[in-house]
Order: structure tokens, then C-alpha cells, then sequence
């Protein structure tokens, strides 16, 4: 049905909001009936994004189209509400003096929809969101979630072809949070309606998505399916931000046909390297703490270091650790609960070279923001 | 836009080129006769003087009321709450009308009694003084510095008081330190606008001052209009008024700015109530006094008096209706006036309002330029006193050849132009409660500009729309000020007629006049509130 396809999108703000939210040369193919996640901390040009493809904003330079047909562009764009676009906010919007089925009619109406179709319609989408028999309520009778589930069935009786949501579950409770999430999932299953889904959080990201794009300061870092970005980070920022990441300073000790081996503090460890990394290169090492295990100071396997433990927090089905191997070097490490190492215990911590990526050091100087 | 200018900036304008333009050129003469003859420079000290007094006694009067309201377990809240809101709504001639009943030198009510039948004309009080124009004045303003004093202390935390009192602090010095430094930029600001009220009150001063030869400002600016009218010196004394008004209010709008940290403290504030044991029944005796003073003093001599044949000691023997009949019925003046000044506060709320909705929703929601030049001259009446905007407007349209004066349009024109920041303030407070998300998810729903706006916006800003009319309404029925220089017989209003009448000696009737006067306030009021409820459910205070 309808694909997005953004190219060299930029918008910059002027003003006290300068800086904020900026958006940087973005192009974006977002395939039809795909979920397709924006992902990036706050102010990182996420929001800007959607609200540039929901034809709220104009951009300053490229373009948006939607199935071949230019909706956006500096010239001018075409309004909202004409976009046949759903959009759900992160606060709801949710029309406090309308009733639960005034909310969700509103659409149909504008689009002059018969009264009993009409009426048909959102009782279909009542039971679908599970809302049935709460028609006749105002939204300031309502829980949070139920709000929001108003919101999703309002926007989505009209059929659009795209769906933008902004941080939909960012006001929920975790409980509630996780439960929205799946039913979201099978929502767009269901709907066969692309889904355009803005978010800073990094595990709804991978648990929803086709796709994710990762946004920083305004430019798009990484963009792939969240096994790729997850296990495979294209630079620094997406590492840092996919999680809890030990980043080492390295050097290449050897390096041939896009692998080799590198040196952090007493770890040797050979990984995959980019394509034109040679010998006496300095690199960043991203190791998840979860690659790392930690054992007792007795036997001495292949690519073990010995290491002093820092800090320790229990964490339930894990515990997690602050290590120092020989060197100097600090490492977060998590292992499960089973065995107990104390503060200040020596202990051998050995390290999945597999699951390891290296990035150019240069990475580190993260793009400037214009 | 174009409304604005023609409402305020032009006449705005030909004030001051009326201040200096002489026979034959420029000239400052206007301005040097305005400061150095004795007669102008005692008005302005004597409007300085009653301001200070004011400003003073409102916050004496108002910090009390707002602490006990906000901050302890003082039984009947409502009851004070009641007393500010009637006092704020009562139109200030009337208090000075009713303390005129009561004690003027011979024949007020109480001064009679105690001096014929107490036998002690020490205790007596004329009412004809500095004192008796301040007393007759504070009953309206001291519920400036009140309800901001409230707003403030309802939203002092009551963890940054328990954060004082765990490192140690008293109450006494927790008041002091915290508290207190936290709530004085909103007294200030109240007491400063309660400064700026007073003196531009043309009505008690007028009725109170004159009798006594005490002239001010206003009352200066108005004899220069007795035949040949000084069109020049008026502009330049209507200026220096403006400057003084202008000068608090600034001073003003910077202590309200300092606020703003009070504020951030944002939803869930939990204000620490005291508990005064015994001591509230006395804070309770003076909140009664308050209301003793500022409203069944008054009322209660206005309603003697209007339903007495002829005022004196005995009236009570003489009751009757006839005063009412004569200002409702009979007389052809007031029954013009009475309608006149309906028509005029409904056009001029209705027009304010409409007029603050749109610069409220083109500075909010839209990126026009020139919206912030919208948003300040919108605020520039707030610092002209009517007698002012009325000179101004007079100058104006006496110069074009459209004959304005003397109509009712003019009268229109002044009190819309006078009243344009209240519906400003009160479209834009409303609009910032309404998300822009809400509109916009109207938008992308399908609907058009003007669908959003019939369906979503102006449900919404229904009740502060409501709000914003009947706060343009209440002042506008009973305007004295502005209405006291533009009037002629065809165009006479409510508050003109009352003063005439008052002026002619007509005591009775003018105080039948007067509670007519009120009833009018009061039934536009609870009319408002009738329709500002609006649906179940329906409130705004939900929104994000």
C-alpha cells in the first residue's frame, strides 16, 4: 500500500529551540506494512521526523513521498489533513469534551461516513482496542491506558494507510507499558497499516520493529533490522545507546581482510575489524557486559585475564559487576546469580570475542551539530 | 490588527500630539504648567498620597485574608472567599456613595447618631478627607493583593517548608526565610496594581474628594473639560498619569516574573496547613470585620437608604418602593441609562473577547509576524486610566470628520479599547491549557482550519472565553471613568446617571440606582456561570 520514501530531509529550528530537535540530511526508505521505528534520546530530530511526515511541520530542504506522490517539500507541503495519515501523541490528545465514541466517530464524520456505518465502524474498533461498552464515558473517566487505546482506535478507524506514533507508552505505568506493546504488535499485524513508531527506549525499539533507525543530534546513525542494530552497531553512538556497552580503548596488533587482532589492557581478543584497519590503528572496543564471563581464579583457559572485583549489585536474576582487570582497565560485567564473587575477591574473566565490534577511534568525536 | 491600531495606538498617539502641539508649533508650555503650578502638583501628590495609603492598607488587609484562606485551618474559607469576590465586584462609587450616607459631616447616618443621640460628636468621622477616600477605596483593591497572595501561597510546596523545618528552622523562621521571601513578589505585585486601580478611580474621588477640595488627577483632568475646555494641559496631565501607571506596572510585571519559581513547583502541590487552635476564631473576628466594612456597611446603608422616603435617623418609618419605581419606571433618563449600559457591556465583553481570542490563537499558535507586536499593544490600555483613554479617544475623533462624539459608538470604542487586555489575558490563559496535539490530531483526522476550530478549540476555551466576557462585563456595566467625558444625554450611562443624580442631590434614588446597578452584576455573573459549566466531564483541568 504506501511506502515512505524521505530523502536528504532537513529542518533546523530558529530561535530558544534552536539545536533541539534539529533534523540533518535524512533519507529514510520506509517500505509498505513494515513497523518502522525512529530511535534516539531525547531532542535527537525523532519527533521532528514525524511531525515532518505527518505534514505538521515544512521541511527546510529534501522531500517526502508517499507512493510516489511528493507530499512534502520547501515549496510547500501538502496539510494533514489530507495525508489520509493516522497519528497517535504522547500525551493522547485525546478530546476531553467528547465522549469515548465522539472521540473515535470525529473521522468518519469529517470524511461524512453514514450514521450507521459510522456507528458500525467504531464498534468494531471498540472491540478490537477492547473498549467495548465504555462509549458513553468522558476520557477523564478513564485510566491511562484506556485513554490511550481511544487514541489508537480514533486514529486507526479511519483506515489510514500510515500510522505516527509518538511515544505512545511513555506515559504508561511498566505493567501496562509491556502489555500496550503487544498489543501494538498484533495490531499492525492485523491492520496491515505501515507503522511509523518514535521512541526512546531502546528494548521497545527491538521488540516492536521490522526496522530501526537510530537518530542522533539530527543525523540518522544506523538504520537495519533490530537484530542488526542490537548485535551489530554501525559507530559508538548506537552502541552506546543499544545498551549497557563497555567501550575500550584499543590497538590493532594484526589486521588482514576485515579481521585481526586487537589489544585492550592485558586482553588480546581477535574481532571483526572494519575493511581499513591495519596494524597500530587505534580502535574502540564495545563489549555487552552479558559476552563476558566471570569465573574463579583457578585455570587459566584461552583469552582469560585475571581481574579484582570493584563493585557488586544483585539484580535478581543477575548480578552485575564492576571489574578491574591488569592494566587498569574497568569492565561491567553481568553473570547470573548462581555463583557469588565479593567485593575486592579475585577473580578470571573471560570474554565472547564473537559478540565484540570494533569502530575507527575517530568515532568517538560524535558529528557536530549545525 | 487594523482594530487595534484604530482602538489604541492612534488614539494613543494624538494624545501625546495633543500634549505638545501649541498655536504656532511645538511646545512644552502644557507640560511646564502641569509641573510647576501649585494646583496640578498637588493633584498628583495628593494621587500619589491616596495610591501609597492604598497600596499600603490592601496588603494589610489582603496578606491576612489570603494566609488565613491558604495556610491554616481558619473555619468558613468560603465565607472569606465570598467577601473578596463581592468586594471586587461592587462598583467603587457605590461604596463611596454609601460611606457618604453614612458619614458625611451633618447629615451622614452614623455621624448624626453618635453626635445627637450618643452625644459624642468626638467619634465622629467625615468622610470628606484623605482618610475617607482611602477607606472608601480599599474595599475594591485590597482583592488584588488577596487573590494573588492565595494563588502564591496555594502553590508553595509544602516540602520546601518541611525541608527548612528538618534542617532545624522554627515556623516563625521558616516563615520568614522560606515562605515569606517566596510569596512577596506576588504581594508587591498585587499591592502595585491595587496602587494603579486607585489612583485612576475617577468615581470616589469625585465624590468623596471634591466635597473636600482634595482635587487628584482624575478629577483635575476632568474640571479642564468645564467650558473652555484645555484640551492641551489635559492631554499633558492625562500623560503624566499614564507615566505613573505605566512606571508600577512595569514595576509589577518584574516582580511577577520573579515568580515564576514558585510556580515550577507544577501539579500535585500539597500546601502545609497550620493549625491555629484558638487563634483562629480571632483571625475569623477580623475577616468578619472586613466583611463589615467593605460590604454590609455599605449594602446595608444602600438599602436603607433606597427604600426610605426621605434619609434621616427615623427611616425606618418611612419605607417604600417608590425609588425603585421612580429610576426603573418614571424617570426617562435613568431607563435609558440602564439600557444604554447593558447594550455597551455586552457589545464591549462580546468584542473583547472575540478580539483576545484571535491575538490570543495568532500569538500561540501561529508564526505571523508582527504577533508579538499584537501581544504588547493588546496590553497597552492596561496602563491608561480611563479618564485617559477617554481624552485620547475624545482628541481623536474630534479631529475626523466621522461625528462620533457623544454617541454611543464612542462610548463603544472606549470601553472595548479599555477592556481588550482582559480578553487577551483571559483567550490566552485558556488557549495555553489546550495542547496544540489536540488540535492537531483534528487536523490529520481530516478535518479543515475552521471544522478544528468549531469542534475542538473553541469547546475547549468555551469556559475561559466565558470568563474573559464576564470579567470585561463587570467593569464595563458599571464604567464611570472613561464614560464621564464621552457621554451626552442620548448616550447617558448607568454610572453617569448614578453620579448625576448623586451630584443633584437625589440620595434616595441614587441608591435605588446603585443596587440596580449590582443586581446587574450579579445576574450577568451567575448567568456566566450557568453557561461556563458546560458539559459533564467536559473540564479542561485534565489536559496535558
Amino acid at each position: 500500500m504506501a511506502g515512505i520514501r524521505i530523502e536528504h530531509l532537513s529542518k533546523r529550528y530558529t530561535g530558544t529551540e534552536a539545536a533541539q530537535g534539529a533534523l540533518i540530511d535524512l533519507s529514510l526508505d520506509i517500505p509498505d506494512n513494515e513497523f518502522v521505528t525512529l530511535l534516539g534520546p531525547s531532542g535527537c530530530g525523532k519527533t521532528t521526523t514525524l511531525r515532518l511526515i505527518a505534514g505538521y511541520l515544512v521541511p527546510d530542504a529534501g522531500s517526502i513521498r508517499v507512493r510516489d506522490r511528493l507530499l512534502s517539500a520547501p515549496e510547500g507541503v501538502v496539510p494533514p489533513e489530507e495525508r489520509n495519515m493516522g497519528m497517535v501523541f504522547q500525551n493522547y490528545a485525546v478530546w476531553p469534551h467528547k465522549t469515548v465514541f465522539e472521540n473515535i466517530v470525529f473521522g468518519l464524520r469529517v470524511r461524512k461516513v453514514a450514521a450507521r456505518e459510522a456507528r458500525e465502524r467504531v464498534e468494531r474498533m471498540l472491540d478490537l482496542v477492547h473498549l467495548s461498552g465504555l462509549e458513553s464515558r468522558f476520557p477523564n473517566e478513564l485510566s491511562g491506558g484506556q485513554q490511550q487505546r481511544v487514541a489508537l482506535a480514533r486514529s486507526l478507524v479511519v483506515e489510514p494507510e500510515i500510522l505516527l506514533l509518538d511515544e505512545p507508552l511513555s506515559n504508561l505505568d511498566a505493567k501496562l507499558r509491556e502489555r500496550m506493546r503487544i498489543e501494538l504488535k498484533a495490531l499492525q499485524r492485523r491492520t496491515h497499516i505501515t507503522f511509523v513508531y518514535v521512541t526512546h527506549d531502546q528494548g521497545e525499539a527491538l521488540a516492536l520493529s521490522d526496522r530501526i533507525a537510530v537518530l542522533s543530534k539530527g543525523r540518522l546513525q544506523q538504520y537495519g533490522t533490530p537484530r542488526e542494530v542490537y548485535a551489530r552497531p554501525a559507530n559508538r553512538v548506537v552502541a552506546d545507546f543499544m545498551g549497557l556497552v563497555n567501550l575500550l580503548p584499543a590497538t590493532v596488533l594484526e589486521a588482514h581482510g576485515g579481521a585481526g587482532v586487537v589489544a585492550a589492557g592485558a586482553l588480546r581478543l581477535r574481532v571483526g575489524l572494519p575493511t581499513e584497519a591495519s596494524a597500530r590503528d587505534r580502535v574502540d572496543l564495545a563489549i555487552r557486559p552479558e559476552s563476558i564471563r566471570i569465573s574463579a581464579p583457578n585455570g587459566a583457559a584461552e583469552g582469560v585475564v585475571s581481574a579484582r572485583v570493584e563493585e557488586r549489585s544483585y539484580l535478581g536474576n543477575l548480578s552485575e559487576y564492576h571489574v578491574v582487570i591488569d592494566g587498569g582497565l574497568r569492565l561491567r560485567v553481568q553473570a547470573p546469580s548462581l555463583a557469588d564473587f565479593p567485593v575486592g575477591s579475585a577473580v578470571r574473566i573471560a570474554v565472547d570475542a564473537e559478540q565484540c565490534t570494533a569502530f575507527p577511534a575517530s568515532a568517538r568525536a560524535e558529528p557536530p551539530v549545525e | 490588527m487594523l482594530a487595534l491600531v484604530v482602538l489604541i495606538v492612534l488614539p494613543l498617539l494624538s494624545l501625546l500630539w495633543g500634549s505638545i502641539a501649541g498655536e504656532g508649533g511645538l511646545t512644552f508650555s502644557y507640560f511646564v504648567r502641569a509641573v510647576s503650578s501649585r494646583l496640578y502638583v498637588q493633584a498628583l501628590v495628593n494621587s500619589l498620597v491616596l495610591g501609597a495609603w492604598v497600596a499600603l492598607l490592601s496588603i494589610a488587609i489582603g496578606v491576612p485574608l489570603a494566609w488565613a484562606v491558604a495556610r491554616t485551618n481558619l473555619p468558613a474559607k468560603g465565607f472569606v472567599r465570598l467577601t473578596a469576590s463581592l468586594a471586587y465586584i461592587s462598583p467603587p462609587f457605590l461604596i463611596a456613595i454609601a460611606y457618604v450616607n453614612l458619614f458625611s459631616p451633618n447629615a451622614g447616618l452614623i455621624n448624626s447618631f453618635l453626635r445627637d443621640v450618643v452625644g459624642a460628636p468626638g467619634l465622629t468621622f467625615n468622610v470628606f478627607s484623605m482618610a475617607g477616600l482611602v477607606l472608601v477605596t480599599v474595599p475594591h483593591t485590597f482583592p488584588f493583593v488577596y487573590l494573588l497572595a492565595v494563588s502564591a501561597l496555594s502553590s508553595v510546596d509544602a516540602s520546601f517548608e518541611e525541608s527548612a523545618q528538618i534542617l532545624g528552622a522554627g515556623k516563625l523562621r521558616t516563615a520568614l526565610a522560606i515562605t515569606g521571601p517566596l510569596v512577596a513578589p506576588s504581594i508587591l505585585s498585587g499591592a502595585l496594581i491595587a496602587f494603579v486601580n486607585a489612583i485612576a478611580l475617577f468615581g470616589s474621588q469625585a465624590i468623596v474628594g471634591l466635597p473636600a477640595r482634595l482635587f487628584t488627577l482624575p478629577t483635575r483632568i476632568y474640571a479642564l473639560f468645564d467650558f473652555p475646555p484645555q484640551y492641551g494641559l489635559a492631554s499633558a496631565l492625562s500623560l503624566i498619569l499614564v507615566a505613573i501607571t505605566v512606571a508600577a506596572l512595569y514595576l509589577q510585571r518584574a516582580y511577577l516574573a520573579r515568580r515564576s519559581y514558585v510556580t515550577l513547583a507544577g501539579k500535585g502541590v500539597r500546601p502545609q496547613l497550620i493549625d491555629l487552635g484558638g487563634w483562629r476564631w480571632l483571625l475569623l473576628g477580623f475577616c468578619v470585620a472586613v466583611f463589615g466594612i467593605a460590604i454590609l456597611l455599605p449594602y446595608g446603608a444602600l438599602i436603607a437608604v433606597s427604600l426610605s422616603k426621605s434619609w434621616g435617623l427615623a427611616f425606618w418609618q418611612n419605607l417604600t418602593l417608590a425609588n425603585f419605581r421612580f429610576v426603573l419606571v418614571d424617570y426617562d433618563v435613568t431607563r435609558r441609562a440602564i439600557l444604554n449600559s447593558l447594550v455597551l457591556a455586552i457589545l464591549a465583553a462580546s468584542l473583547a473577547a472575540l478580539i483576545g481570542a484571535l491575538v490570543g490563537w495568532i500569538d500561540l499558535r501561529t508564526r505571523m509576524p508582527g504577533r508579538r507586536f499584537l501581544d504588547y499593544v493588546s496590553l497597552v490600555p492596561l496602563g491608561l486610566p480611563g479618564i485617559v483613554m477617554a481624552v485620547a479617544l475624545l482628541q481623536f475623533w474630534l479631529k475626523l470628520p466621522v461625528p462620533l462624539y457623544g454617541t454611543l459608538a464612542i462610548l463603544l470604542l472606549a470601553y472595548t479599547a479599555r477592556y481588550i487586555p482582559l480578553g487577551v489575558r483571559a483567550a490566552n490563559s485558556a488557549l495555553r491549557q489546550v495542547d496544540p496535539s489536540l488540535e492537531e490530531s483534528a487536523r490529520i483526522l481530516g478535518a479543515s482550519w475552521g471544522y478544528t476550530w468549531r469542534e475542538v478549540t473553541l469547546p475547549l476555551i468555551r469556559p475561559g472565553l466565558i470568563a474573559g466576557w464576564i470579567l470585561v462585563f463587570v467593569p464595563a456595566i458599571q464604567e464611570l471613568s472613561a464614560s464621564i467625558l464621552l457621554f451626552s444625554s442620548k448616550s447617558i450611562t448607568l454610572a453617569v446617571a448614578v453620579y448625576n443624580l448623586y451630584e443633584n442631590g437625589y440620595i434616595e434614588p441614587v441608591a435605588a440606582l446603585a443596587l440596580v446597578n449590582t443586581a446587574i452584576i450579579g445576574a450577568a455573573i451567575w448567568l456566566a456561570r450557568r453557561l461556563g459549566a458546560g458539559r459533564a466531564g467536559g473540564g479542561t483541568g485534565a489536559l496535558a
